[in-house]
């Protein structure tokens, strides 16, 4: 149980790498929404009480107002440059997050984020009696809500613009389509996504910490999208699904788990580099399913 | 408060300098293959390590040690070459950064098999006090440090600009297809380089293990953070760069730690990196040469 619901949280995060990936950009930095979204989740419901679904809501803001405040003075520039300035700004919000003491009193016991000692006792969920299979569920249904939506767009006109912008921006803004303006609007929907999965992560877990949220996490979020594949927003699911599935499952392998995945990780991306799920199969099984 | 300015001046330039030794080999794979190679941290700790394992087990000596080191820092190198940029060569930057990642778990993952324990001592370089000039003191590794940074650096100049090899690989980064027709291999010439940046890696890993008298596991990302970071903060694919960035992120350091203390620290250099990228992306040094 705990495994399914690991495998739904962390698939926000890596839709929201994908995201920007399709887009044309590769971000190093998606995990610091995510942990935007769990801090500022977390302070709304430990400290002000509020109910979980507006304190989430909230939450997808603040991510998506971080991503924008980003995305402003990094969006112009290409590839590595703003693969780099993305980590700078993940690596920068993770030490401001260790620097965030904010702990207020609630029925006689200090809550709220204690610097590099973390950020403990976000009961909501306990406490509003939400069984883990109820919380499962809750985050599987705002999954299949996400890639309802994703794949909605994609079969439409704006999804079209999306690969345009990500296969050639130039030609893309030579046929019209304001590139830097459609691309801030992606980034802020990638925070908020990247916010929610935060959120619902602090809440599972009821403990966070800056070090949860440092590039390890971002790297991971980009291999998800990578490994499943950037063909159809399925992709990140099954790129979460072989990590957290391939070490869960691969506990024969004992001490050498990260040595059998980091190989599988490589060798597959010798043969498929843009993923599993490729433009190619995507279309190959699109067209047989039409048939 | 003068005479701690210049203490902190020379502590942040002997950090500095190993910081742009580790810088001058990032560089030179960025500049010529024009691929970030995350191992390249965890291939210099993988040999830090493999000379650590013969010192735990046979007692060896300085030489042999660093003749181990230099080994299995090449090797290391070698297959991370062919796994993550031999096969990904005119393929996707993105899809060889992201196995360079898979790969560094491997390496982390062995060097702990190789030696479980967290923390191991290495043998110093030089045994003795710090020198002394009146009330300033330096290690005497940083002379070493700085001198082999900038030996190394005059020696690829020289093999850049005054060499058949060096005419080669300026050829392969300017008109690679001219470069074919003239007869030269470039996949040849990428993989002397990575050869030439591996082994430029294994001295830096030596003389920064030797000077601090330790290995841990998380030199490996320590490495790459801190080579990446005096790489951008240098200008990407500039020699002379490098060293300028590793010297200047040393300073920086080192000022703002005693300032403002070590969370601040990481915190100003990532700032300056951030602002720097948005500001001005090609570096502080900006060398038209690799356009």
């Amino acid at each position: 149980m705990g495994v399914l619901t690991n495998l739904g949280l962390f698939s926000f995060l890596a839709l929201s790498a994908y995201l920007l990936l399709i887009a044309g950009e590769m971000s190093f930095g998606q995990q610091a929404f995510f942990g935007v979204g769990a801090y500022s989740g977390g302070i709304l419901t430990a400290i002000y009480g509020l109910p979980l679904p507006v304190a989430a809501l909230a939450a997808m803001g603040m991510g998506a107002a971080a991503a924008v405040l980003v995305g402003l003075p990094t969006l112009r520039l290409r590839g590595l440059y703003f693969a780099m300035a993305t980590l700078a700004a993940a690596e920068m919000a993770r030490i401001l997050f260790e620097l965030l003491h904010f702990q207020r009193e609630v029925d006689g016991e200090l809550v709220g984020p204690d610097g590099s000692q973390g950020f403990r006792g976000m009961r909501w969920v306990f406490e509003h009696g939400v069984e883990p299979g109820g919380y499962l569920a809750m985050v599987w249904g705002l999954l299949a809500l996400v890639l309802l939506v994703f794949i909605q767009v994609e079969k439409s006109r704006l999804g079209a613009t999306l690969r345009a912008i990500g296969e050639d921006p130039e030609l893309a803004r030579s046929s019209g389509v304001d590139v830097e303006g459609f691309k801030l609007a992606v980034a802020a929907v990638a925070g908020a996504l990247a916010a929610l999965g935060g959120v619902l992560y602090a809440h599972h877990n009821t403990y966070i910490e800056p070090r949860n949220f440092d590039i390890m996490l971002g790297v991971h979020s980009l291999a998800y999208a990578l490994i499943g594949g950037l063909g159809t927003a399925f992709g990140p699911l099954l790129g979460v699904a072989v990590d957290i599935g391939v070490l869960e499952g691969s506990r024969v392998f004992g001490g050498y788990r990260m040595i059998v995945f980091g190989g599988l990780v490589a060798i597959l991306l010798v043969f498929r580099p843009r993923g599993l799920l490729d433009e190619r199969v995507v279309r190959w099984l699109s067209m047989r399913s039409a048939a | 408060m003068f005479v701690d300015l210049v203490q902190n001046t020379l502590d942040g330039l002997t950090s500095g300098a190993a910081y742009a030794l580790l810088a001058v080999g990032f560089t030179l794979i960025f500049g010529v293959l024009r691929r970030v190679n995350l191992s390249y941290g965890p291939a210099i700790m993988f040999g830090c390590y493999a000379a650590t394992w013969f010192h735990v087990h046979f007692q060896a000596g300085l030489l042999l040690l660093a003749a181990i080191t230099l080994a299995a820092t090449v090797l290391a190198g070698a297959y991370v070459e062919r796994l993550c940029f031999a096969p990904h060569r005119d393929g996707s930057a993105i899809a060889a950064m992201v196995a360079s990642f898979a790969l560094w778990m491997q390496l982390e993952e062995l060097a702990t098999l190789m030696l479980p324990i967290h923390l191991y001592a290495f043998p110093a370089l030089y045994e003795g006090s710090p020198l002394h000039f009146g009330p300033f003191s330096l290690r005497a590794e940083a002379l070493v440090m700085l001198a082999v940074t900038v030996v190394a650096c005059v020696a690829l100049q020289r093999m850049l600009y005054h060499s058949r090899f060096g005419l080669a690989v300026r050829a392969v980064i300017e008109q690679p297809i001219a470069a074919r027709l003239a007869g030269i291999d470039p996949p040849g010439v990428f993989v002397r380089i990575f050869a030439v940046a591996s082994a430029l890696g294994a001295v830096a890993g030596y003389l920064i293990v030797a000077s601090s008298e330790q290995v841990t596991p998380m030199l490996g990302m320590w490495s790459t953070m801190k080579g990446m970071l005096a790489m951008m903060l240098g200008g990407l694919g500039s020699l002379p760069g490098a060293i300028v960035g590793g010297l200047a992120l040393g300073l920086i350091e080192a000022h703002s730690q005693w300032f403002f203390g070590p969370q601040i620290r990481d915190l100003t250099a990532y700032f300056l990196l951030f602002v720097l990228l948005a500001l001005r992306p090609s570096g502080l040094w900006t060398t038209t040469r690799n356009g």
